[in-house]
């Protein structure tokens, strides 16, 4: 018990889980049992969720935004990729501090614009997605670049590596890992600006459409219950990142610190 | 004292300056490393620069390794004598850094792909791994390496793809006893895998480097005729020690005999002066 508060302590693992398992058990009997109602009460949420699977077609609406998302993270994450690497010459340098920038500004007039450019509503709504998490990623990925050490590109470099090869070697290559890490993070930028473009065409509907009617008409069980769903979701985007992080780069683990 | 004789260069620094900013670091260093031969022996040469800490050691080096390039001065090396290029001198650093993403093996793969054609380099990583104790290691990424390991890794890389010259940046700062001893058997092993192999030893350790070198150079401020110190490091004339000479090279445990004390000290005393 006493390693729970100590500073820098490993508990042991079991202890850990009976740790998780008391907060989570405090969180239940917390909302089950607060006098004041501001939440609805748990059974009115699984009734909701049942009712949002079956009348209202949730997982349905949960797929369309799921690849959608994935759709945007992909374009976002190549984008940002190509535009963080190229930061290796000094020209594209100012473009990547501008694109990092870029997550100051707010989405509400940017659609207009982008509208105005694009012929469809799906159009729109993947490119308002790919700005918003291209912006972030670009300022997470530079910022991993920076880690780089005169150190690290001395070493490819005394190994008779020329420029590029260098920086493939130590940024691409060594990087990899960590960009992924990134790509993590910031997939749940996605997820916050989904009901914001599901909202602008609805025509493809989308859970995030889902949610919006549900605050709207005050179904506060429902807005709820699709909350939880987008947390799950998101818990389980994190594990898969977290599983391929260990698959694809299992070094990696291996130098952090715990 | 074992017979010698000196044949070609392998190193030469001449008139080699360095400033930054207007700041003088390094000032007209010359220095020349022969190939020395031992008769019956197949064995390069160990050589030492010492210096103070902050002195510009650490800029030296990264300009013997073709890293920088002096502000004057030229730096020539192989017995061709080139002017140095990155990738020409073998630098190991002082964390012996070695790619964490990769395995040791193909951390020296990628080290072997430099000079030789794929199935070549396959078959000189398997005799350096071989060579350096690490065939039993060689999957593992670097992370799982101990220290000795590690170091043995970084100098078997650099030495896959150098032409014979290797940089040793501090090597023993920061090590024990035993894990000295383990570098002191692995330099020793570099200088006897080839007649032009040399390793040069940039330290702060007198007592370590002038066990193993046979020739060394005092880096040190020197004054001015008014008794001011000039600025930048130098190798004065009489701070370049020709060890073999002076009967302190190659001898099994040099560091027992009082006349390689009476050296230490009098290096000691040297910079202690400057």
């Amino acid at each position: 018990m006493k390693t729970l508060f100590t500073p820098n302590a490993q508990p042991p693992r079991a202890t850990f889980l009976l740790m998780v398992a008391g907060q989570g058990l405090v969180l239940l009997l917390l909302w089950l049992f607060y006098p004041l109602r501001l939440f609805p009460s748990l059974g009115e949420v699984f009734r909701s969720l049942g009712d949002l699977v079956t009348t209202q077609g949730l997982i349905q609406e949960l797929w369309a935004s799921m690849t959608t998302a994935l759709q945007a993270l992909s374009v976002a994450t190549m984008l940002a990729l190509l535009i963080s690497y190229l930061t290796a010459l000094p020209f594209f340098r100012p473009i990547a501090y501008a694109a990092s920038k870029m997550r100051y500004l707010t989405l509400t007039g940017l659609t207009f614009f982008m509208a105005l450019m694009l012929s469809s509503g799906h159009q729109v709504k993947l490119s308002v997605l790919i700005f918003g998490a291209t912006v972030y990623l670009v300022t997470g990925m530079t910022s991993v670049i920076l880690t780089t050490t005169q150190e690290e590109m001395d070493h490819a470099r005394t190994l008779g590596m020329s420029e590029w090869r260098s920086f493939l070697e130590v940024v691409v290559l060594g990087k990899l890992d960590e960009m992924l890490e990134v790509v993590r993070q910031n997939f749940a930028i996605i997820w916050t600006m989904i009901t914001l473009v599901e909202t602008l065409y609805q025509s493809e509907g989308g859970i995030g459409l889902l949610l919006y009617k549900q605050n709207r008409y005050l179904h506060l069980d429902g807005v709820l219950a699709i909350q939880l769903v987008i947390l799950a979701t998101g818990a389980l985007q994190d594990y898969v990142f977290v599983l391929l992080r260990r698959v694809f780069f299992p070094y990696s683990v291996l130098t952090a610190a715990k | 004292m074992s017979p010698y004789s000196y044949k070609e260069p392998v190193l030469t620094l001449e008139g080699v300056s360095m400033s930054y900013h207007g700041e003088v670091i390094l000032r007209d260093i010359d220095a020349q490393v022969l190939d020395v031969v031992r008769p019956g022996m197949s064995q390069g040469q160990v050589v030492g620069f010492y210096g103070r800490s902050g002195i510009g050691k650490s800029v030296l080096c990264r300009i013997m390794a073709g890293l920088i390039t002096p502000s004057q001065g030229t730096v020539r090396v192989g017995v061709e004598q080139q002017p140095v290029v990155p990738g020409t001198v073998g630098f190991v650093q002082q964390r012996y850094p070695l790619f964490d993403h990769r395995t040791l093996h193909d951390n020296l793969l990628v080290a072997a792909q430099r000079k030789h054609a794929p199935a070549a380099a396959r078959e000189q990583v398997e005799t350096y791994l071989e060579r350096f104790c690490l065939t039993q290691h060689r999957k593992k990424y670097p992370a799982h390496l101990s220290g000795g390991q590690r170091q043995r890794a970084a100098i078997a890389q650099q030495l896959l793809c150098s032409d014979h010259l290797i940089l040793l940046d501090e090597p023993f700062s920061g090590l024990d006893v035993a894990m000295i001893d383990e570098l002191k058997k692995i330099i020793v092993e570099v200088t006897t895998m080839d007649e032009l192999n040399t390793v040069i030893i940039i330290s702060h350790d007198i007592q370590t480097t002038t066990a193993l070198a046979d020739r060394l150079w005092l880096l040190g401020y020197e004054r001015d005729a008014a008794g001011q110190l000039s600025p930048g490091a130098t190798i004065a004339k009489e701070h370049q020690y020709n060890l073999a000479e002076m009967g302190l090279a190659w001898h099994e445990n040099v560091e027992a005999e009082p006349e390689f004390g009476q050296f230490v000290e009098h290096i000691k005393e040297e910079i202690r002066r400057s």
